[in-house]
């Protein structure tokens, strides 16, 4: 069981002192949830767990530790924003062990909560189900059918460039080709495309846990925060609020690995994932490059080629 | 009833605005209300501050330099350092600006009565210094406290502030003034040294005086132990804090250490107080 | 003195209220998601959320809000204040525990030597019906900190959902106001057995283990222990849990604008920010998440409690539910505790 086996590992990395801590999933107290957790003893690593709701992105957690030896839990979407934060030279790829997990996709618990009527008070997985239990229901669900858009889409969910991996590769197909919401918005009009933002975006609190679940999203002064230049002001008008999103959605421009943090930590459910997923998809036409898939590569936007396109310069 | 609303900036005008220092970094204001009424209800005691506005820029908060007795001047010294403290230093005379105040708790003037009075203070932090010592050497207050003794030092000569009065009390025989400076140059006749070696030498007596201590966490730092070796105990060391502040009235959250505000509960307090409070930093 | 509203009256019932008050509303944002927001139509009125995820504070306190105008008329900077609120409002489907934290933010704006006004000012003019918790969620834990899903206090009217009707108490002057309004009729006495039963079994179900009594003091002891550096690790440093919280009341002020014409604003700030406490001179007096979040803690567990008697918490859950890497305060709280599990010091994290 891959549960079993990344607890052997972490025991032995703590064990031989390979690694000063690893950083890996437990269970807390809400169903359909882990954790965090930051193992520092090998009899701490009994706590570490693996299923379909591991949902965050622990590589956010390397930039605190760049000064240690980190052993992490990646899914496929974790090792790619690694690959990319290596390739921008956040740290050494020597000091991180990655204990990579080809990843059955991770369910989406607001979906699930949708579904059913009344609180869930429990929930367990087993194969391709999940069993769910409230106060006055019982009741199974396909694990299939509750999936989080991000992880329809994602290709490569077995982690690439990791020191070992708990498990046989899995297929590199998406479930589906492309977002709906991608799809939907590529058959709107640019009028309806800019209601479709705006609307989604007026919720927004400025919380900032997108930025804050990012792993790429590590800048010491956030331009939301500079007041020397100010460049938007720190309340709720719409216009700031548009602005944010659509410069954080240019900033993950080819660096974003499409893991969904964003969009999971947000707590007024703003669509985001479709910004960056259009935007890395024309990346990937015009540069031919995807983010977090070759540790040589170049990323397309931080690097000038004597043959780049020319042909938007009219 | 109508509350009065404590947000809402005084309108005021700067009378004369000079540089104090050769570096260029710290330039004196001296304020006057626009309306005679909010000069007439102004009354603050040494210690406490305001927090000024420049529309646009934003507020920030300064302690008072200028004495209850000095005629109802209002004087502030302003390090520039941001975007506010920067809009301060060209502001032109004649020009607005908003005053909040007087805020804060000030020195405990009662305590000091009957007293000596040992004043260290460095740097710019001199401010609320000079509005304390001014007060006592006024002559309807000097008989309030015995002796009073200052030690003011600053990195270099040119970084002095209120060198004029710091002058006119060289001159008087009611005040020992110390004056030094870690590096002298050609024209510099006085003392130098760092402060907590000035205040080792002169070794004042701790028997019935009261320590107020301001200046940067560096010269508190070394100069702290020195009191204490002079046999001061924490209740008589009193010292001005500095922490970011917006509202200065205790409502923003942002200033407190424990469960006591900065703005409100302080900027003053004694060391008694603050061993007590949990240390943040 | 209590009354009947059917449910079918409810929403004439409403259109009579707009007639002379702004009334304030949970509205539907999107599925799952509501807010308080003034309601121009009956019909906006979102009641399917326990609670909505920005609490009933934003109504007396909003996210963003202009303190004032300022102008430059004739070489004079014109201030105009912008506290009053012309019309009286009505604060409909707060729940119990986000009432009772306004109560505890209006200890620390309506006190002192300085009142603020703009809170002053929507408080004194608003009616709070209150709405109870028939289903409090398994993260609830208002009773807890003293409250409870059917506490009435801070509510002028409260309202108690039977299914096809709401039983409505009055509690104040200003509630039993309500009294002449045709729309309310007598209660029978099934009404009243059903309410009485529907508020024992939700009490029942609210968590009132979680060791909340004795937190001060527990605390003042703690305020160098190594928990700190455990408790924030996996702390991401958003502002989720202060601005979903009921209790939590920081706030920040800018001008907006150029010398000439502007306004200055207040907006919501989080001491979980760096930028918090962060000084001009670049010296943060607390430099890292660990600093930050036991400020947090300790600010509504013992900084508060100190002095005005009571925890800057109401039990909600909100920090429970949307903390994005599943941070929950009970434990915390239970790790303060001799309740807590022997080995703490290996659970890496709360």
């Amino acid at each position: 069981m891959i549960q079993e086996k990344i607890r052997e590992i972490a025991k032995d990395l703590l064990r031989t002192k390979k690694v000063d801590l690893v950083i890996g999933f437990g269970e807390w107290t809400l169903p359909l949830r882990t954790t965090p957790l930051f193992i520092r003893t090998p009899e701490g690593a009994d706590h570490l767990v693996w299923n379909s709701f591991c949902e965050n992105n622990l590589a956010v957690y390397l930039h605190k530790f760049n000064q240690f030896k980190v052993g992490v839990v990646v899914k496929g979407c974790d090792a790619r924003s690694i690959v990319a934060l290596t390739l921008e030279k956040r740290f050494k790829r020597d000091q991180l062990f990655l204990i990579g997990v080809p990843c059955q996709r991770m369910v989406d618990r607001r979906k699930v909560k949708r579904a059913v009527q009344g609180e869930i008070l429990h929930a367990f997985e087993e194969g391709d189900q999940i069993f769910l239990e409230g106060e006055e229901f019982k009741t199974t669900l396909r694990r299939d059918q509750f999936f989080y858009s991000s992880c329809q889409t994602c290709i490569h969910r077995t982690p690439l460039h990791t020191d070992v991996l708990m498990g046989d590769p899995v297929e590199e197909s998406p479930l589906t080709e492309i977002l709906p919401e991608v799809k939907a918005f590529e058959e709107k009009s640019p009028e309806g495309r800019w209601d479709y933002f705006k609307k989604e975006v007026s919720r927004c609190i400025r919380c900032y846990a997108c930025r804050e679940v990012c792993p790429m999203c590590y800048c010491e002064e956030c331009f939301v925060d500079s007041s020397n230049p100010k460049w938007i002001e720190r309340g709720q008008l719409p216009s700031d609020l548009m602005f944010y999103h659509i410069v954080r959605a240019y900033h993950q421009t080819g660096r974003c690995s499409g893991c969904g943090a964003c969009e999971r930590a947000c707590p007024m459910e703003i669509r985001l994932t479709y910004l960056t997923q259009k935007l890395n998809q024309e990346v990937k036409d015009l540069f031919n490059f995807e983010t977090g898939i070759d540790l040589e590569a170049s990323p397309p936007l931080s690097t000038f080629r004597m043959d780049d396109h020319q042909d938007f310069i009219k | 009833m109508k509350v009065k609303n404590p947000y809402l900036p005084i309108p005021a005008v700067v009378k004369r605005a000079y540089i104090e220092t050769t570096d260029h970094m710290l330039r004196t204001l001296e304020l006057k209300f626009l309306k005679e009424e909010d000069a007439q209800a102004f009354h603050f005691i040494p210690g406490q501050f305001c927090e000024l506005s420049i529309f646009g820029k934003g507020e920030a908060p300064f302690g008072i330099a200028s004495s209850p007795t000095e005629d109802g001047r209002l004087t502030f010294t302003i390090n520039k350092a941001g975007v506010v403290t920067t809009a301060l230093h060209h502001i032109e005379e004649g020009s607005e600006i908003g005053i909040r105040g007087p805020l804060g708790n000030g020195y405990p003037m009662e305590l000091f009565k009957g007293k000596n009075l040992l004043v260290i203070g460095g740097g710019f932090a001199f401010t609320t210094l000079r509005s304390l010592i001014t007060y006592f050497l006024h002559p309807a207050n000097r008989s309030q406290v015995n002796q009073i003794t200052v030690i003011y030092g600053a990195r270099m000569p040119g970084l002095l502030l209120y060198k004029e009065e710091l002058n006119s009390w060289q001159k008087r025989e009611d005040i020992h003034l110390v004056v030094t400076v870690d590096w002298g140059d050609k024209d510099w006749k006085g003392k130098v040294g760092l402060v907590p070696n000035v205040l080792e030498e002169l070794a004042p007596s701790s028997e019935n005086t009261i320590a107020v201590i301001c200046g940067p966490p560096m010269m508190i730092k070394f100069t702290l132990p020195k009191l204490v070796a002079l046999q001061f105990p924490d209740e008589r060391i009193y010292t001005s804090l500095e922490r970011r502040m917006k509202c200065g009235i205790g409502k923003c959250g942002r200033c407190n250490i424990g469960h006591l505000y900065v703005c409100k509960d302080g900027p003053v307090f004694n060391y008694a107080q603050l061993k007590n409070l949990p240390r943040d930093d | 003195m209590k009354w009947k509203l059917e449910k079918k009256d409810f929403q004439k019932f409403l259109q009579g209220l707009m007639e002379d008050y702004d009334l304030f509303a949970p509205v539907k944002l999107t599925e799952g998601v509501s807010e308080f927001k003034k309601i121009n139509q009956p019909e906006e009125v979102y009641l399917n959320q326990l609670f909505t995820q920005k609490p009933a504070k934003e109504v007396f306190f909003p996210q963003s809000e202009v303190m004032f105008h300022y102008e430059k008329r004739g070489g004079q900077t014109q201030t105009i204040s912008l506290e009053e609120i012309e019309r009286e409002r009505i604060l409909l489907g707060a729940k119990p525990c986000e009432i009772k934290a306004i109560s505890i933010i209006e200890k620390v704006f309506m006190s002192g030597e300085s009142i603020d006004v703009y809170f002053l000012e929507k408080r004194r003019k608003t009616i709070i019906m209150g709405l109870a918790c028939n289903h409090p969620l398994s993260t609830c834990f208002c009773t807890s900190t003293g409250g409870s899903p059917f506490l009435r206090e801070g509510s002028d009217l409260f309202l108690i959902d039977l299914g096809e009707s709401f039983l409505m108490e009055g509690i104040t002057g200003k509630g039993l106001s309500f009294q002449e309004n045709k729309f309310l009729k007598e209660p029978s006495e099934e009404d009243l057995n059903t309410a009485q039963l529907i508020e024992s079994k939700a009490f029942q179900k609210v968590d009132s283990s979680v060791p909340v009594e004795g937190i001060e003091k527990r605390l003042d002891l703690m305020m160098e222990s190594t928990f700190w550096n455990r408790v924030h690790e996996k702390c991401v440093g958003c502002r989720i849990c202060t601005y979903l919280c009921p209790t939590c009341h920081c706030f920040d002020m800018v001008d907006e604008g150029g010398p000439q014409r502007g306004q200055r604003v207040r907006n919501w700030d989080s001491c979980l920010s760096p930028l918090y406490s962060l000084e001009t001179s670049g010296h943060n007096p607390r430099p890292t998440g660990r600093e930050r979040t036991r400020q947090r803690i300790m600010h509504k567990f013992n900084y508060y409690p100190k002095i005005y008697g009571q925890v800057a918490c109401v039990g909600c859950g909100r920090c429970i539910l949307y903390c994005p890497v599943h941070f929950d305060i009970r434990k915390a709280i239970l790790w303060t505790s001799p309740k807590r599990p022997k080995k703490y010091e290996e659970r890496s994290s709360s």
